[in-house]
Parts: C-alpha cells; structure tokens; sequence
C-alpha cells in the first residue's frame, strides 16, 4: 500500500499558527502558493476505491507523470482523496480542471490518461459514465444526476481534499470556524447559534444539538466531549466516509463544541473495523496539534482541547451511548440501567456532551455562515441536509447527500437512478436493523424524509442507512434477516429484549420455512409491543421495528405465508416454485444453459419446462429470462 | 414532592426509588433482580410501573426509578400487568419448574404454555454476579452477549480467586448455583459447571473441614485483621466454643477448689 505522502509534511518545519487572524493569513498565503485551479488528477482512495484497486491506480498515475514529457506544460497533481460516494464505479478518477469524470479505472487505463487526457487534452470516451437511462456517456461531474441532484454541504470537501494533508483542508476553509469563535464569540454565543440552526443529532434519535450542549455547559465538573463513531448498522458508511475524507471538519466540530462547553477533553470512540478511518484521525490530530489548531493554547489563546482516538470492540450495541461510555471507560460495553443524562453523569460519571459524526461534521459552518444558511437548507422541523448510504436494488449505489425533506421518489429515482432489472420498487428501509420497511408504491414514494414523518410512518431516520428493495423482495424473511441480527447483537442483559427477541426469531423461522400457525401475527405484535415498550435501551425499544412495520404495511405476506404456504416473492425456498408459462417462452434456451443443475428441458423454439424434482430455487432462471417467461408459484 | 400510588398518597423523600417508596407504604411490587445490597442493575424489567410526572404516563423500572418531583404511579396498571405476564412466561422457559416464577405466574395469569421450553436453568437476573463483584470473588460475570449471554467464569475455567464464601449459591432465586462440601473441599457449581474449588481448613483440635482456605492477598488485606485469638486460629467455631467452655469450667472449678480452701 502506498503511504499518505503528508508523513514528511509534519517532520518538516511545521508553521505554528500564533492567533486566530494568524491563521487567515497563512491560509491566503497557501492558496497564493497552490493555485486551485492549477491541474490535478484526483483519484479516489475512499475503502470502496480501494477495494476495487486504486491504490494501485494511484501509483502507477503518479509514476506516469513524473515520467512524460510536459514540454513547458504545467504538470498536473496526482491527489488521493476520500471516498466520492459513487462507489459503485469505482475505482473513480477526476481530472480538473476539466471537472472530467472517469469510472472502472484501471491501471492499464493510465498511459492512456496522462497521453490523450492531460496531454493532448481529449476526454476517453469508453471511461466516461454512462446513466442508466441514456446511450450518451457524461464527462462532467456536474453533469451526473447522482452528484448534481445532491447537496453537499457536509460531504462538500469530500472527494477535493487530500485528508492526510492539513494544508489542502486549510485552504478550503478547515478551522476558520473555530477561529471566529476565539476571536470574536463567547461560548454562550456558540451555544445560541447552534440552537438557533436547529440542528439535530444525525446519530438517530434527532435530539437538538444546541439543547443538548446547553445542558451540558450547566453542570459543573470535568466536561467532555465525545464523538460517536461507532456505526454499526450493516450497510451504512456516512460516518465513515467523513472520517476517512475529511476529517479536520469533525475534528473542528468537536473543538468547537468543547470551546461552547467548557471542555478540554475530547474521545472518537471509533469502531476497529475502520483501519483507514483510525489511520486518518490520528494522522489528523497530530498535525493539527503540530500547528497549534488542537492540542495546548490553541491558536495563542487560552483555550487547550486535547482529542484521542479509541477503538472499539466492534459491537453494535457499543453505539448505544451509555454502553459507549462503559467501553470508553475499559468496562463491558453494555448499557448502563440509570435514569439519568449523560450530560449529567456520562464518562467517568461527569458530564459529558457525546455527538455522532455527521453532527459535529455540521457544526463549522453553522458558525461559520451562519445558523440563518443552515436553515435555508431542509424543512421546518428538520432543518440541513442529511447523508444516507443508499444500498439496496438500485442502480447508483453509493452515498447521497440531500436537504431534510427530500421526497424518497428524488432519492430513489432522481440521484439513485431508479430499479435496475426492470423490476418494481416494493419498500425502502432506512433506520437501520431497528427502522421500519416502509412500502412504497403509490402510497409513499412521495413522502418527505425528514424526523418526524419517518416516525409517522412507522419507521424512523436512523443514522441514514438506506435499502431499497424490489418486488422480489420477501418482507418476512426481511424481518427475519433484521430481528437474527439483532439477537446476536442485543447486549443480553435485559428480559424483554433477549426472550422477546429470541421468540419473534423463532416465529418468524417458523413462518418462513412454512409452519407458520393460525395467530402468529397476533403473537408477533404481542410481543414486539412488549419488547418496544419494557426494553432497558434503545436497542431494545426499537428492536421491534422491523417486525411492527412490516406486519403493518405487508400483511397479505403474512397471512399467504402462513395460510397458503406462499412465499409471493419467490425468496422463501420451502415455499414456491418456478414455472416456465409456454405461452411466453420463445424457447431460446438460455435458462436451460444457465441452469446449474440441469432441471431445465426443452427444444429449440419450443417452450421449454422445469423438472420441480432436481430444481434448487437458485433464480438462475428467473434472473436470466428475457422474456419474464418465467413465474414464481 | 407530591406522590400518588395507585390513587393514594403516599410519604416519599426526593431521591427515593419507587420501589423503596412502595415497600415503606405497604405496596407490593414484584422483583427478580433486585437485592438491597446491591446497586440495582433493572435486568429483569418484572418490577417495571407506569409513571406519569406531569407530561402522561410511561413505563419505568421501579427499582432504579428515583422519584424527584410529584408523580402519580400505577404500579398494577393493565399495561403494567400484561408486560408482566410475558415477562414470567418467556423466563419459565429458561427454568421450567421455578416455584418463584410458578407463584408469579398464578398472579398473573400465565400461560406456560405458550412458548416451547429452552432450559438454561438461569433467568439471567445477574444477582451471582453482581453479589460476587461486590463480595470481591471475581469468580462469576455475564458474559457473551445477545442470546447466548451467560453466567460463567473467565474462559470457563475454574476460577482461582474464588473465596468460597457461597453469596451466589444463597442469592439465586432459582437455586442453580449448588455448594458442595466434600473430602475436604468446597465446590461451587454453576449449572453443573465446577466454577471453583477451594480447599477447606481441618480443624486442628477435631479434624473437621470447616471453611476455606484464604490465601489470597487482596481478600486478606480488604478484611484486615481477623481478631481471632491464637489459640483459636485453625481451630472450627464448634471446638473454639466447646475448648472456651472447657477452659472456662477449668478455671472456675479451680477457683471453687481454692475458696474451699481459703
Ligand atoms: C443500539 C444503538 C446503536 C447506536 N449506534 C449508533 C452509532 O453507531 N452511531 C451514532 O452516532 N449513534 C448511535 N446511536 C445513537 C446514540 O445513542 C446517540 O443517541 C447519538 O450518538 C447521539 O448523538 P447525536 O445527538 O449527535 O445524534 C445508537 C443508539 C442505539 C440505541
Ligand atoms: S434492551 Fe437489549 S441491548 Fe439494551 S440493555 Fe436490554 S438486552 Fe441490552
Ligand atoms: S427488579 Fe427491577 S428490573 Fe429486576
């Protein structure tokens, strides 16, 4: 793996910054020094890139660079940056300032670049992104519905900076909130802009961030701050991504918010499973404490703000934010049975101010522009934007930033560029293993994602996990998928949720592989009441969720699984069969070539027919049929 | 502070648990995890109330519930009741036979057979654990997580700071912690499962075994100076009294002996 190039910048001579108006001048000083719209190679070394081979990319580029012959050309930069959040075309390259945008690059794919791109000044035709719906490749950026349908306000540097290098965060702006707040606010006026943005918490639960900050600047002791980095929901990567990408905005937000507080004590409580993640923060901190933007007497001011990275042990309960303090602590992370705040009595029983990512990743520019530009982002109720991983059955999987509000139909279709396979949407997901599936057609496409009316229809915002399901999608065996991860994560401790748990999993197996019984749905909704409702902690209060709503918007899929013994979507094995219908079979054949067990017969031309005795339900089949001949029993 | 339960008003201090409010008022409300003298750890939930304090009424554990403003409580409300029941019924399917939890189930309703049995002998109430930790054993804990949570000892292995002092064993409410005293040693067994075996001390004067050998550092220093006398160390309780009486009767018959002859 090739090694953040930023290592020698901090051995160098470091540039201490002596006062907040210090830090203005070194940063125009830096841009007189890189001319931002100098050219560049901007390759993605986001965990997906990564995944699929930039690194390698990355170095064969710059390898290729330095060997060509410029003759008097300026010579572009070669830069990393965190993940764009279009990962699924991945490895991407951005070559500015032409804002051109390359996709599935390879290493092969770089002497052509640095010839025909940068050199002769000619976009690659085959490189270029081509939307679902459209035979014309894109070349620009700004071109592309998944990035030009967003609004980047937290992921804005995200993809432009290189995360291991200070400097590049600098002159896009990193740290002049903080500034501003020691030159010209006091920690009361901090606390009152960010009230007035109406920010809230983007961990989950929404809770105001000023309210909560408030409350922890009134009670005396040792105040912290801590971030939680956790994100344990399967599937989600918006904290991540900040992290990995840019981290100096939460590393701001957190000095921000200690400064509003009255801490100079901060924890990332970061999960292990994100190596890069923790190499970054770190990498980060350091540098940052070397200039004197982190660390003792900040900026020449009296105000110290010392941060340390902690990894957890990887447990999704560990997000919970009692159970985060008792891993912090070096205890068993499980939830702690108190009635009481943890801006009261959180880490080593003092107060404590914790916040997700996505959250302290706002808070720069609320102060810097103001709570009034927050606003004007979002609704009412729910005020900025908000990142979800969107995942699922649709074509641009990746991460998408849109202001609170956004209706799911321009999520879904608009940036994710609709259903692929020609098939119809059924339900979108988002809370995470405790939200709701909320069922789509006609009914809810149009509904605005913001707090409350995720809650209003039975699911709720989460931390912006974001599934999108097709119609052959079985919403019991979703249920079940959520409730058996639950139980190997719920932290055990509690009756109602370790029995109730256990028990739905059973009914819901039961159901699935069709024993299910004459009132199980009743017994499912008893139960999943009474987990929501006697549970120690918000894992267990929510844990029903995906059971609850489904029942509530699918039940017809219950009852045909338990009544019928159906499986309608074709998922549950036990529980359907495929059909040939002879009547739109043209008998091309492919099925049975693609079938792996040879249960498929038939003649050239001639409706073809399944041997139900050797078919395995792998959907090969039913995957591959062009003509929809094929049809689930 | 103005606290209704169950319709009547009820004497209360700022800061009190409901469940110590209760019991100072004659109210009774069930409890499988709770023990005074341990920090409430709200596990079992069987002890769970409503409470409203002014903004509508929500469910609470009473044990760990402190009470700082007026309230009204229903400790025995329909909803209250109903939870209850799941309560009882899904944990005897832990500990089929539990007479505490048959008992409960009687007053509540119960249905056991609704849900098949998964015998664990254990309705996971952390009360061994908790007693041990607070004992200083550091024998028994939880550990796993989610479903398969248990009570067991590091890496399963017998413990080596176990004191033997049998808290666990006497604070289980389903009795599954057995102590077993034989050929010369105590062993406590968790579920059938040996989670330590200590050595007990012969009596010096009897020969009997009589309690556990105490070489462990920390436990000797937290309990200081026995102030056993040295004539007695070594020696069982039963024969300490029985030689103090002998030694008693000695002097005395002496005395009597010599005012005859004075
Ligand atoms: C089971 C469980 C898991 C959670 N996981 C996370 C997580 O991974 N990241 C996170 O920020 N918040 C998580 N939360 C929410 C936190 O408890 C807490 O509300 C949040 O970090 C507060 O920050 P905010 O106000 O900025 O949202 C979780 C909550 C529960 C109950
Ligand atoms: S609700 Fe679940 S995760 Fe939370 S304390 Fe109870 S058992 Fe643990
Ligand atoms: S006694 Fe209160 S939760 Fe168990």
């Amino acid at each position: 793996m090739s090694q953040p190039s930023s290592a020698a910048q901090v051995a160098d001579e470091v540039r201490r910054i002596i006062s907040p108006a210090d830090l203005e001048a070194y940063r125009r000083e830096l841009l007189t020094k890189n001319d931002p719209n100098a050219p560049k190679v901007i390759v993605c070394c986001g965990t997906g890139c990564q995944a699929s081979g930039s690194l390698d990319v990355i170095d064969a580029m710059k390898k290729a660079v330095a060997e060509a012959g410029w003759e008097g050309k300026v010579v572009p930069r070669v830069k990393r940056t965190g993940c764009h959040g279009f990962c699924s075309r991945g490895p991407l390259v951005v070559i500015e300032p032409m804002d051109l945008f390359y996709q599935q690059v390879s290493v092969d794919d770089v002497e052509e670049i640095v010839k025909t791109t940068l050199i002769g000044g000619e976009p690659i035709k085959r490189l270029l992104y081509k939307p679902p719906d459209s035979k014309e490749p894109v070349q620009r950026v700004a071109e592309i519905p998944f990035y030009s349908k967003q609004s980047r306000i937290v992921l804005k540097n995200i993809g432009k900076i290189d995360p291991f290098n200070i400097e590049d965060a600098l002159t896009h702006g990193a740290y002049q909130a903080l500034a501003k707040c020691l030159s010209s606010m006091g920690p009361r006026q901090v606390i009152d802009e960010v009230m007035n943005s109406k920010l809230r918490g983007r961990g989950g639960a929404g809770f105001p961030t000023g309210l909560k900050w408030d409350s922890c600047a009134r009670v005396e002791g040792t105040r912290y701050v801590i971030c939680n980095a956790d994100e344990g929901d399967p599937g989600a990567f918006m904290d991540r991504s900040l992290l990995e990408g840019d981290p100096h905005s939460v590393l701001e937000g957190m000095a921000i918010s200690a400064f509003a507080v009255g801490s100079n004590r901060g924890y990332i409580y970061c999960r292990a499973e994100y190596p890069l993640a923790v190499r970054t923060l770190t990498a980060a901190i350091k540098q940052a404490e070397a200039m004197g933007l982190l660390g003792d007497n900040i900026m020449g001011t009296d105000f110290s703000f010392k941060l340390t990275v902690s990894t957890g042990a990887g447990a999704f309960v560990c997000g919970e934010s009692s159970a985060l303090m008792s891993s912090l602590e070096g205890k068993v992370g499980r939830p702690r049975p108190k009635y009481i705040r943890s801006v009261e009595k959180g880490f080593r029983d003092s107060p404590s101010n914790l916040n997700n990512v996505e959250t302290f990743a706002n808070i720069p520019d609320i102060i810097f522009k103001g709570a009034d530009w927050f606003k004007s982002y979002g609704t009412e109720r729910s005020a900025g934007t908000k990142v979800f991983a969107l995942t699922g059955n649709v074509h641009n999987v990746g991460l998408v930033e849109v202001p609170m509000g956004s209706s799911l139909r321009e999520i879904v279709y608009g940036i994710g560029g609709g259903i692929p396979n020609k098939r119809e949407l059924k339900a979108v997901q988002t809370g995470g293993p405790s939200g709701g599936c909320i069922p789509i057609p006609a009914k809810f496409l149009d509904i605005n994602v913001g707090f409350g009316k995720l809650a209003e229809v039975g699911s709720m915002m989460g931390s912006g996990g974001m599934i999108v399901m097709d119609e052959d999608t079985c919403m019991v065996e979703v249920s079940r998928y959520f409730i058996n991860f639950l139980v190997e994560e719920s932290c055990g401790q509690c009756s109602p949720c370790r029995e109730g748990l256990t028990r739905m999993l059973e009914i819901l197996t039961r159901i699935t592989q069709g024993e299910g019984r004459e009132g199980d749905i009743q017994l499912l909704q008893e139960i999943g009441t009474f987990t929501n409702s006697f549970s120690l902690c918000g894992l267990g209060t929510s844990a029903a969720n995906p059971v609850l709503s489904t029942i509530r918007w699918f039940p017809e899929e219950y009852e045909a699984h338990i009544r019928e013994k159906k499986c309608p979507s074709g998922v549950c094995k036990k529980l359907f069969h495929y059909e040939i219908q002879a009547e739109t079979c043209t008998g091309c054949g492919l099925c049975r070539r693609k079938c792996p067990v040879q249960a498929i017969s038939g003649e050239k031309k001639k409706a073809h027919s399944i041997d139900q005795s050797l078919c395995i339900k792998c959907m090969e089949c039913y995957k591959n049929c062009k003509f929809k001949a094929i049809k689930v029993l | 502070m103005k606290i209704i339960m169950d319709g009547n008003e009820v004497a209360a201090t700022s800061g009190q648990t409901i469940l110590e409010v209760a019991r100072a008022n004659g109210v009774r409300i069930p409890t499988l995890c709770h023990n005074d003298a341990l920090e409430p750890a709200a596990m079992c939930r069987l002890c769970t109330v409503e409470v409203d304090e002014g903004r509508g009424p929500r469910l609470v554990t009473a044990c760990n519930y402190p009470l700082r403003r007026d309230a009204q409580v229903f400790t025995n409300s329909e909803r209250v009741r109903a939870g209850r029941k799941l309560i009882i019924e899904m944990l005897y399917t832990r500990c089929r036979g539990s007479e505490l939890l048959e008992e409960l189930g009687r007053e509540y309703g119960a249905d056991f057979t609704r849900f098949a049995p998964n015998d664990k002998q254990c309705i996971m109430c952390g009360l061994c654990a908790r007693v041990c930790e607070r004992v200083g054993g550091k024998t028994l804990t939880l550990s796993g997580r989610g479903v398969e949570i248990t009570v067991a000892t590091a890496f399963d292995r017998a413990s080596e700071f176990c004191i033997a002092c049998g808290a666990c064993a006497r604070i289980c409410p389903v009795q599954t912690i057995k102590m077993i005293d034989e050929d010369g040693e105590r062993r406590i067994l968790v579920q059938g499962r040996e989670a330590s075996r200590v050595k007990l001390i012969e009596c010096v004067s009897c020969g009997k075994r009589f309690g556990p050998v105490l070489d462990l550092k920390e436990i000797n220093e937290r309990a200081g100076d026995s102030k056993v006398p040295p004539p007695n160390q070594g020696v069982c309780p039963e024969c300490s009294r029985r030689n103090l009486a002998a030694r008693m009767a000695e002097r005395h018959f002496e005395q009597f002996e010599t005012g005859e002859e004075g």
